[in-house]
């Protein structure tokens, strides 16, 4: 819990804001999205790290445990809608008989990976803040 | 409607419906004779949410209209209510206090998603007026 609560979230806590801030900069700058997918690459790795060092603590015992393997669920789940653009990707929407299928344009995909970007930043953040706020009402 | 608009829509359900399926599995789970009403509310968001998501990414215009006016509803009644008839909620819903405790996004999301829903709906109804939209449907 220590390790969770010295290392991890603070580690989540700006991983989110740099996620945050590089979705801003790829909606105002649509080349940034290079550097957004090499983020979105690092968001799997912290997320991973984030739900090892939980499972390191459930592990450990005295911790509710409904909920927090439902936090650690959520962590997990919000990683395939990083980069949920590339749905939009013509190779993509041509596998899908749906004819109300978006198609989108690279700049487009870079506009929608930036904005989710944002939103995952927000909600990631959220998870590591109320899995804190788990352990420490367990101390 | 726009499709940048669109997936981010379907994004932002889909983080508030897992959240909302979340939290009902546990309050059902855990602690559902506590508070019966405020959980099964709760699920019932949960099940919204998920509905919404999906009508917006399949291009289900009316269903998703339908789904976030009874969002709205849901929210505003659950909200006024919270503070009317304190009693009838032993506990929170995703919907207590216009979702102050989800930042307002519960509140907020479905007048935008109704706006752009409705938007759309008229843009679609006088006919496209960009010649050659990128974001287009695919052509069949």
């Amino acid at each position: 819990m220590e390790f969770f609560e010295g290392y991890i979230y603070p580690l989540v806590l700006g991983f989110s804001a740099l996620l945050a801030l590089t979705g801003i900069v790829t909606l105002l700058w649509i080349r940034a999205h290079r550097v957004l997918t090499w983020v979105v690459t690092a968001a799997y790795v912290v997320t991973l790290i984030e739900v090892l060092a939980i499972i390191n603590a459930l592990l450990g015992g005295g911790i509710p445990l409904v909920i927090t393997i439902g936090y650690l669920l959520a962590a997990i789940a919000l990683m395939p809608l990083l980069g949920i653009g590339r749905l939009g990707e013509p190779d993509a929407a041509a596998e899908d008989p749906d004819p109300n299928r978006p198609v989108l344009a690279p700049d487009q995909i870079a506009r929608v990976d930036g904005a989710v970007a944002i939103i995952v930043a927000i909600a990631m953040s959220v998870v590591a803040w109320r899995v804190f706020e788990i352990f420490q009402g367990v101390q | 409607m726009n499709a940048i608009v669109r997936i981010t829509l379907v994004a932002l359900y889909a983080i508030l419906g897992l959240a909302a399926a979340g939290r009902s599995v546990v309050q059902i789970t855990t602690k559902f004779s506590e508070a019966p009403l405020a959980y099964s509310i709760s699920l019932l968001s949960a099940v919204l949410y998920a509905v919404i998501a999906v009508a917006i990414w399949r291009g289900r215009d009316k269903l998703a209209l339908w789904g976030t006016a009874v969002e709205l509803t849901g929210v505003i009644v659950v909200g006024t209510l919270g503070y009317v008839e304190s009693s009838w909620w032993p506990d929170e819903t995703v919907w207590t206090g216009f979702g102050s405790a989800y930042g307002w996004v519960p509140l907020v999301l479905p007048i935008a998603a109704l706006v752009l829903l409705v938007m759309g709906r008229r843009k679609a109804a006088t006919g496209p007026s960009d010649p050659a939209p990128a974001s287009a449907a695919r052509e069949n």
